[in-house]
């Protein structure tokens, strides 16, 4: 296959790197600190828009500069930069094998995502919809990367079985 | 889709992971076809064919299924 959108296999361990503590900490800024930053982080930065739940209302700003608080921002982006290199790093062997294995993953990982989302969108309401937009932001990556070592795994495992037969 | 690879490779005495490393796939690629779990790409096919010095008909053959 054609794996020329791959990263190189060294950009893997960044990727886990980077991709552990983001996760640790957005989990606990959801949770510990209710979405809300750290004080030394609030910034003054240019918005599209930025406001409270009610479309344009009287406090928003559009196209101008905001009060806003950096924390989730820099999370959330080392985190999709972590996983996107975590999922798209070479294999030490890449080869057409491991292109099928990742093809299939994703396509399951997004039917296991969606299939997930309409159970969401049918138990879960309010506040806690909000909550489930948040995860679903990140987990068709997350359960694309569980698929997809789990298979490599598997198939390692069958090798050694192999070699003893 | 049925293949012999197995026998081939006994023939030629070699391990899944010394002709992984000589066609240039990995050690699962090789073991995944032998077991009937993955059809190769003719690209691996005629590799495999050259290496063993047999057409690809000969090691790899259709079933009635396929």
């Amino acid at each position: 296959m054609d794996t020329r959108f791959l990263l190189p296999n060294k950009f893997k361990l960044m990727g886990w790197i980077l991709l552990v503590p983001s996760t640790i900490l957005g989990l606990i800024q959801l949770f510990y600190l209710s979405g809300s930053g750290l004080k030394f982080l609030d910034v003054k930065m240019f918005t599209i828009y930025s406001g409270n739940f009610a479309p344009w209302g009287s406090s928003s700003v559009i196209l101008g500069f905001d009060k806003v608080n950096f924390t989730g921002t820099i999370i959330g982006i080392f985190f999709i930069l972590g996983a996107v290199m975590v999922a798209f790093a070479k294999e030490k062997h890449e080869d057409e094998f491991i292109a099928k294995i990742r093809l299939e993953s994703f396509l399951w990982a997004t039917y296991i995502n969606y299939a997930v989302l309409i159970f969401c969108f049918l138990f879960f309401y309010g506040i806690g919809f909000m909550y489930v937009m948040i995860f679903n932001m990140f987990t068709v990556i997350i359960l694309f990367i569980a698929r997809f070592n789990y298979i490599l795994y598997k198939t390692t495992k069958q090798l050694k079985y192999e070699k003893q037969s | 889709m049925k293949n012999s690879l197995k026998v081939e490779r006994a023939i030629k005495d070699i391990t899944q992971e010394e002709l992984a490393k000589v066609i240039g796939v990995s050690r699962q690629a090789i073991n995944s076809i032998e077991l009937g779990k993955y059809v190769p790409s003719t690209i691996l096919a005629l590799k495999l064919s050259r290496y063993f010095g047999k057409s690809v008909n000969e090691i790899f053959k259709l079933e009635e299924t396929d």
